[in-house]
Order: structure tokens, then sequence, then C-alpha cells
């Protein structure tokens, strides 16, 4: 029983020998393969099914997943209610009617569980029936109010199959679910299965959200047991082991390769300040912590708020996990987000409860509305400059390029303006609305504020806050491009621009001495070279300026927010690439997210870390992401502990944004790609997502070897 | 000015915390394992890497001493002719060619250093190591004086075989010395190093008298040093000193062969000196039975 690692030092065993076999097992796709064949519910036998509305049609599905799904209660869990449908596992709502699925599902958001916790489910079902006595609602707005209802129904017709499931054979199960999810949960053993089952259920109907801010949902009850001994910290470390092993559940023993199989959105947030500015730092993200240490669970990837305050034996503890490997923890710079979420025109309160949307990109949890368009910046650039036209426009400069460049990003972004926020939303008399049809989505609306209250659901701008993020790809691709030519064209005077175009539509052929120049001998973005990051700088700065010129808070409730991201976008773009300016030929893997093209960060991570803080990432408000890839050789020993640590702090005091961090030894990834059957459960991060190595296919393992072969020191 | 190989930023293993190394030309001894062949003396003054060189012959072209010929599919290098121009290197459209070594003033490597600056917190700061770098003492000890006023702590990797009367100034400037011990068998010591040990020792002894902080780093390797009675002789070294913060134990790599290859000598990659992980660990579970072992 191995649970893999890149450091020399061995993981910690803490945990029973019985729950890390456990563990094991659903690592390895014991309960995935179960999932796999009860894949959905058929929704044939109901009568007139067509004739339905689509919240009808929902509602119908919603119920027969309750009623239908089938029970798993594993033999070591100390919490219950298990996504069992394998359908689930593939976005969608896992039901069929004639064969084919009739309904999307929802991610990329964290629902509000506090709520659940503190007043259980039941409070919400009065908050509804007090809702449909206004009579101003629209038919609509009833009928949506009514599916949230039928979602409580639902989830009380799967929670008394689990009663009965456990009544005799649990008792323990048992005894928790008469109490929780449906009244207030009155310890940490029932927070944790309150928080566990509502989980579930929304994944069970294909939902992937986030997790968000666990230990700030579960610290409180967990010290008031500890206080009053009625837990001890291993007992707590063995209940909370079993939220991450259930988590695992989708896993499968031999899934389809793609971009990765963990990539279901049930991101973590750890520490950081509460809304009364109080360090949320706990036993449970400790705990949490413990748990992904000692079992390489990277199905839940992590992301830990640090501050100014946040304790050195934290900010070890994060650097013994990263040094394993797995890109299982990341780290956000809390004060520079707070920073950034104000300046939005959140409130500071507000602000400080921010976690993500299960991935990186920050959002305000069950509260928000959030998607983020991506977009190509290469692809707009290399038509700017005619690589990609018949005609090769005349350019006297660096600077008239980027000028055109700029021109041609504001016309991309205020497209993406006009479909997503413009021409996607009216205001009538009932508030805000989606214009067009919406997808049903009562099982997250159910856990989002402000849907009950404007009587809409998560679509229907029925959420607090909707927030659009036109995300950015391939801006270090850009900025070396740019930088190339300024130095070759117009101050080498190495080649003509016209002549360095047409040799780019020639994939460098025939100039090939040319392109080695470029390629060894500038320093591109991500060494800490002025000349090398300035234009990197330029564009992030520019990008911002142009997204905040859209008017967003007076005219619509929609928050139009600049992110800089490729989330690995960056294969899916390399069939409609070209080559570089800076010595790259087409098909060659090019940047990931905000960090540099892979093989041109030569002077290792402080220099590409501090390359990427020099734009004000402030200004980047739904994120900028850094991967960062190091050796695990330089990591062993307590000082590979002291410069992790160090790291984290320098990665604060510059002015970085997210950050995720991986221990990755080359040779292992080789060895993995060769005999994947040795290597089945070796995680690697991905982008804001973990992957097991393994279920990536042959195009995305590539990228990540690339990335991870360049320099590491 | 001084010669600088390389400036290495987001180094975890010379010293505390981050550090940036400066490596600095120059060395007294010639050890037969030399990790760093560029840094002595009579090194050739680039680097010629086959695998990287396209034979386009632009080398060729820019060097009037005929240092570099290709014929056929072959280059030829005549490094004996080099006037030190270093036009080739800058020439090299691939990098196959590449400079050994610059001068630097002192102004230079502390803007280099400084600019880790933010990761090296209470923790981390700068390490010189070489070669030798107290073949330069005079201007390593401006740099050491410079780097504390910036509150940057220092280390000094030494071998140790330096003038005495260098100590006083030294030991005031710097935090902390790697000192490496490389064996305690003076016959080998002297027949793979070139120099006694005894220097080496007096010197460690008087820089402890004088308060210097010190971390004694080992190399080990199997069939020559990998054995009790240096282990034993560490250990007591370690025992007759009062500033002594332990002994890294460090395992002799072939890492650096390629270096001799590139710079025109015969390779030194010794495969039976690589001591096992076991050796490795059965060296550290006896040593730590005398004294603090520090992971490297």
């Amino acid at each position: 029983m191995h649970f893999p690692t890149a450091s020399a030092t061995l993981r910690p065993v803490r945990l029973k020998d019985t729950t890390r076999k456990w563990a094991y097992a659903s690592l390895h796709g014991k309960y995935g393969d179960d999932a796999v064949k009860n894949a959905c519910v058929h929704l044939d036998d109901i009568t007139d099914f067509e004739k339905l509305s689509d919240l009808e049609k929902y509602d119908k599905a919603i119920q027969s997943i309750a009623a239908k799904a089938p029970i798993r209660i594993c033999p070591k869990e100390k919490i219950c209610g298990s996504a069992t449908l394998g359908d689930a596992i593939y976005h969608v709502v896992p039901a069929k009617y004639k064969g084919e699925y009739f309904c999307g599902s929802v991610s990329h958001l964290t629902l509000r569980y506090d709520k659940v916790l503190k007043q259980g489910l039941d409070a919400y079902a009065q908050d509804i029936s007090k809702r449909l006595e206004d009579r101003l609602l629209t038919a609509s707005q009833v009928e949506f109010l009514h599916s949230l209802e039928n979602v409580i129904d639902s989830i009380r017709v799967w929670h008394s199959r689990y009663l009965t499931a456990t009544k005799t054979a649990r008792p323990d199960l048992y005894k928790l679910l008469l109490q929780v999810p449906f009244s207030p949960a009155r310890n940490f053993h029932e927070a944790l299965q309150s928080l566990w089952f509502i989980f579930a259920f929304a994944r069970l109907c294909g939902n992937w959200p986030g997790i968000g801010r666990i230990d700030w949902l579960l610290g409180d009850y967990l010290h008031r047991d500890l206080q009053e001994g009625l837990l001890n910290i291993s007992e707590a470390r063995e209940l909370l082991a079993s939220f991450f092993i259930k988590g695992c559940e989708w896993i499968q023993s031999n899934t389809p390769t793609g971009s990765g199989d963990a990539q279901h959105y049930q991101n973590i947030v750890l520490a950081g300040i509460d809304e009364s500015e109080a360090e949320v730092t706990n036993e449970v993200t400790f705990l949490t912590l413990d748990i992904v240490e000692e079992l390489a669970i990277s199905d839940f990837p992590i992301t830990v708020r640090l501050n100014k305050i946040t304790p050195l034996a934290l900010k070890e503890k994060i650097a013994r996990v990263m040094r394993h490997g797995g890109g299982i923890v990341a780290v956000y710079n809390e004060d520079l987000i707070l920073q950034s979420l104000e300046n939005l025109g959140y409130s500071k309160k507000e602000a400080r409860s921010f976690a993500n949307d299960g991935c990186w990109e920050v959002q305000i949890p069950g509260k928000t509305d959030f998607a983020y368009m991506p977009f190509d910046a290469l692809q707009i650039f290399n038509q700017v400059i005619g690589l990609t036209e018949e005609n090769i426009p005349v350019f006297n400069s660096a600077e008239e390029i980027y000028s055109a460049f700029c021109r041609s990003l504001h016309d991309t972004i205020q497209t993406l303006y006009r479909s997503n926020v413009e021409e996607a939303y009216v205001c009538k008399n009932s508030g805000w609305q989606a214009r067009g049809k919406v997808l049903p989505s009562s099982v997250v609306s159910l856990f989002e504020d402000g849907c009950i209250v404007h009587a809409r659901s998560y679509f229907d701008c029925g959420p607090t806050y909707v927030v659009r993020s036109p995300h950015m790809g391939g801006a270090p691709d850009v900025a070396n491009s740019l930088y190339a030519i300024d130095n070759l064209v117009f101050k080498e005077k190495k080649i003509t621009f016209a002549d360095l175009v047409q040799t780019l539509k020639n994939n460098w052929e025939g100039n090939e001495l040319l392109r080695l120049y470029t390629k060894n001998h500038y320093v591109y973005y991500g060494n800490d070279a002025e000349e090398g990051d300035a234009w990197h700088t330029r564009l992030l700065n520019d990008f911002a300026d142009m997204v905040d010129s859209f008017p967003a808070q007076n005219k619509s409730p929609v928050k139009f927010i600049p992110g800089v991201s490729t989330f690995g976008r960056q294969i899916e773009w390399l069939p409609s690439r070209c080559a570089t300016a800076f010595g790259y030929k087409k098909g060659e893997i090019l940047s990931g997210n905000d960090s540099p093209v892979p093989g041109t960060d030569l002077f290792g991570a402080t220099a590409t870390l501090k390359s990427y803080c020099k734009a004000d990432l402030v200004r980047q408000s739904c994120g900028a992401a850094l991967d960062i890839k190091i050796f695990p050789e330089s990591l062993n020993g307590d000082n590979g502990i002291t410069a992790l640590v160090a790291f984290m702090d320098g990665f604060l005091s510059l002015g970085g944004f997210f950050m995720q961090l991986d221990a990755v030894d080359v040779q292992t990834l080789l060895a993995a790609q060769k005999n994947p059957q040795k290597y089945k459960t070796l995680s690697v991060r991905v982008s804001g997502w973990n992957a097991r190595f393994v279920t990536l296919n042959k195009e995305w393992q590539d990228m990540i070897i690339e990335r991870s072969s360049q320099n590491l020191h | 000015m001084l010669p600088v190989t390389k400036i290495q930023r987001f180094c975890t293993k010379d010293g505390p915390g981050i550090r940036t190394t400066v490596f600095l030309k120059g060395c007294p001894p010639h050890c037969v394992w030399c990790h760093n062949p560029e840094t002595q003396p009579q090194a050739a003054p680039f680097f010629y890497c086959d695998n990287l060189c396209i034979r386009c012959g632009i080398c060729a072209e820019v060097c009037s001493a005929h240092v570099h010929q290709i014929i056929g599919a072959e280059h030829f290098l005549d490094r004996t002719a080099c006037r030190q121009c270093m036009k080739c290197t800058q020439a090299c459209p691939t990098g196959a060619l590449e400079k050994c070594s610059s001068w630097l003033s002192a102004q230079e490597i502390l803007h280099e250093v400084k600019k880790d600056a933010a990761f090296y917190g209470t923790t981390g700061g700068v390490t010189f190591s070489g070669g030798e770098p107290t073949v330069h003492a005079e201007k390593l000890t401006m740099l050491l004086d410079l780097l504390r006023s910036d509150n940057i702590h220092t280390a000094v990797e030494t071998c140790g075989y330096f003038d005495a009367d260098l100590l006083p100034a030294l030991v005031r400037a710097t935090d902390l010395f790697l000192w490496d011990i490389k064996d305690t068998n003076d016959r080998r010591h002297l027949a793979n190093t070139g120099v006694s040990h005894h220097r080496i020792l007096c010197n460690l002894q008087a820089a402890d008298t004088l308060g210097a902080k010190t971390i004694l780093r080992c190399i080990l390797l199997k069939t020559i040093n990998l054995n009790t009675e240096h282990l034993q002789e560490v250990a007591r070294i370690y025992n007759r000193l009062k500033h002594c913060e332990g002994v890294e134990l460090i395992p002799y790599h072939t890492l650096g062969a390629s270096k001799n290859v590139q710079l025109g000598q015969a390779e030194h990659a010794h495969k039976d000196w690589i001591p096992s992980r076991e050796d490795m660990d059965k060296a550290t579970a006896f040593l730590k039975q005398y004294v603090p072992v520090l992971s490297s």
C-alpha cells in the first residue's frame, strides 16, 4: 500500500490502517467503477414527459435521482451519502429520456453551506413558503420557487432512504441523519455529515460545486468538541478523513484519458481572515493538510489564503505537503485579493469571505453566478501582424504593432462584453433577469444567496452577484513575440518585418540560424530581466484597463472583471497557432496560464515569480495564475521546508495573486508515461485542478513533461 | 573585479533558506572529483557542448585565432590558440559555446545577488563558493561587509586552504562558513586534492576560536573515504569545535562530469565512487551517534 511522493521524506502515517486501506481502494477506482455501472436514471415511464416545461422535466429528474440512485454505505465510512450515478462524472444531470440526456449541470461555483449547518434544511423550506406569499411574483418565479421546494423534497426522499439503510446496519450513521441536514448541526461530526450530505446530493445530480472554506465552516464545531472532551484530535482526523476518501468516489480504475480525471472543481480554501478580521486557521486547517499529506489525495485541490499573520506553523505545514508533489496545495495572496475585491465594490466584510469557483477564480462563495470567457491573445496578435492573413501589414516599430494589437484586443473584449453582459440580461419590472432561456439549476440555486429573495435561478440573476470574466490566454507568448520582433527587426535589423512574418508563415523553414539566435540570445519573460518582462507587464496592465473601461456596476448587475489563464487550452489552441517570433515552431507547447513559455525560464523559480509579480496583479480581479515547478531534490531536509516558506513569503511581499507549486521529477513522469500501471495514483497539478498523470492523454502528458523539464534548480 | 563563473539563484543546498550562490574562479587544491572544473585557474575560458552544435561555422568565421574549424560533420577545437576574445560565444546561435566566467565588479555582483532579497527573509542570503572564494579574500571581505550592511546573511563555502592571516577579517565579515572536510586521512587528502589537510584543520580550529559559525561539509566517496575511521575522525573534529552547527554528508555524484568534457578535459566520472542511498543512510546513522547530522 503505497501513497506516491516526489520527496525523499516519507509520507507520515497517522490514520488507522483500516482507514488507509479504504483510501487506497477508493484511490484505485473501487467506487468509481461501481458508479459507472449505474450511470443514470431513466425517465421513460413518465407520462407526457415531452410536454413538460424544461423546469418540470428537471424536477422530475431530480425526484427520480433521489428515489432511484443506488445507496452506498462503505464499511469504514463515518459519514454517509454517495454520488453513485456515473454520468454525473461527465457534467450532466444523470437522467435520460429515450436514451438521451436532456439537461446539463452546473460547475464553477461554491455553494453556501454554512446556513445549512447552522439552520438546517428545514429553514430553507420556511424561507421559500414565506417568499411564495408575495403576490407580485410572476408565474415563472412561482414555478421556480416550487422547483426549489422540489429539491428539498427530493433530498428528503434520498435522506429517508439512507435512514432506512442505516437504521439497523449502522446506528452511528443513523443517529447523525436523524439530526442533519434538516436540523442544525450540534457538533463536529454532525456538521461534517451535514456538509457532506448537501455536497454529495449536488454531485449526485451532476453538479460540480466547490467546498470552499472548510476550516471556517467546521472549525468552531471541532474546537468546542475538543474543549468539551467529546472528541480527541485523532478521532477528529479519522472523521475528516472519511470526507476526503468519499470525495474520491468518482475515481475509476481505468479512466478514459483526456485532460485528467480529478477536475470536478471540488476545491477547498483554507485559512485567511474571517468577516471580523480574525484569522481562521484552526484545527480543521491542520487536519485537512494532515490527511492529504498522508493519503496523497489530490481530488480536492486546496488553496490556502496566506497573509501577513499566517502562522509560521501553517506555512511549514503547507511546505511539507507541497514537497510530496501532486500540486495538492496552492496559495492565494489574501491581502492583495481583498484589495482587489474592494476595488470592485464588495464591502470589506463580503470580500473577507472570498473563496473560489472550485478552481482558482476568486468569488464570493454561495452568492455568485460566475462564468469566464477564455480567448487566445496570441491568435489575435498573429492576425494583427498578418501571420494568418494573406497580406502582411507595414509596421515601423514595435510600438505600432502593439497599438494595433491593443485595438484588436479591445474589440475582442467588447464582443465578449456585448454577448455576455449587455445582450445577456435585461431589466424588467421584476428586476434584472437573463434575456434568453436558461438552464434549469434548482439544486445549486437552493444554496445560493439571493435566489429565494429574487425568486430567480442561478442563471437568471438569482444570486446576489453575477460575474463574467474575460480570461486572456497566451499573454507571455504575445509579450515574448513583441520583445523578439522589437530586437530582431527594429533594433538589430537582422530581418525586415515582412520577411520575418513570411518566415513565420513558413514555420521558420530555411531560416534555422536566425530561429536559434532568436531562441537563445534573448532573455524572455520569466527571468526577472527588465526588458524581457516589460511587454508582459504592460500587456496585463493594459488588459485590465480595457476590461475596466466597460460599464458594469451602474447599468447592469454584472461585474465584468479581468483574469489571466489558459487552464491547459494551450493544447487546444495549438492547431490554430503559428510559429512564433521568439523561435518556437508551430505545434510546440507555449505558455500556460501566466507562466513563462517552457524552455525560456532560465534562472529558476525566484526569477519567474519576480517577473510575474511585476504586473499590477491587484487589477486582475478574477485571478492570474502562476505555475511553478521545483525539482523535489532541492526541497529535501529541513532547509527544503525553510526555503519553501521563504518562497511563499516572497510571493506575498512581491504582490503575487495565485501560485500553484508542484514538486516534479521529470524522470518519474517519463517512467509513468512508459509504465502507467505502475503509477496509477501519481498526481500532478494540471492547472486549477489536479489529475492522475496516467489519466491525461499523450498531449497533456507531454505538456506537463515539457513544462517540468525546464531549468529546475 | 572578480572572476565569476556563475551566480545561481534559488539555491537550497548552500546554507540556510533560499540563497543566491556566487561561484568564483580560482582554487588552490585540485580535487580529482571536482564538480566545478571551470573554476580551476587553468580551466579553458569557454564550454563547448557538442550536442548543441549544428556545425554552422559562425564561430570559425568570427575567430581570428582559428580556434574553431568545421570540417565535414566535425567541429575541431584548438583551445591553445584561444586569445579569450569570446567572440565565438557571443556569435554562437545555439548556445553550444558558452563563456565560463566573467569579470564582474563588486557593484555588479551586489546588484545580482540583491535581486532575490525578497526571498531571503531572516534565514536566507548569499553564499560565496567556487572554486575557493578566499583566493579573492580582500574583495570577498569587502562584498561580505556590504551585504552585512544591508542585513543580508552571508555564507562562505571554503576548502579551508588559505593563509591564516586572512582569518580575522573573514570571520568578522561572514555569518556562516560551510567548511569542506574532504578527507581526514592526510595521505589520501594529499593524493586526491594535491594539498595536505593540516592547514585546513588548523584554520578551522583557529576560525572557531575566533567565534566563526561553521557547518562541516563532507563529501563521501565510495572506496575512498566512505568508512567508519573517516566518519569517527569527522566526529572528533566536530567535537573540538565550539561553534560548529553540525555536519552535512554529501554523496559524490557525476553531474559535473560533462563539464570536464565541455572544457576539453578528460571525463572524470567515477561511477564506482557513488555511494548508494543505503550507504548514505548507514553513514548518517553512524555519525548521528556522535554529532548532529544536518540534512543536505
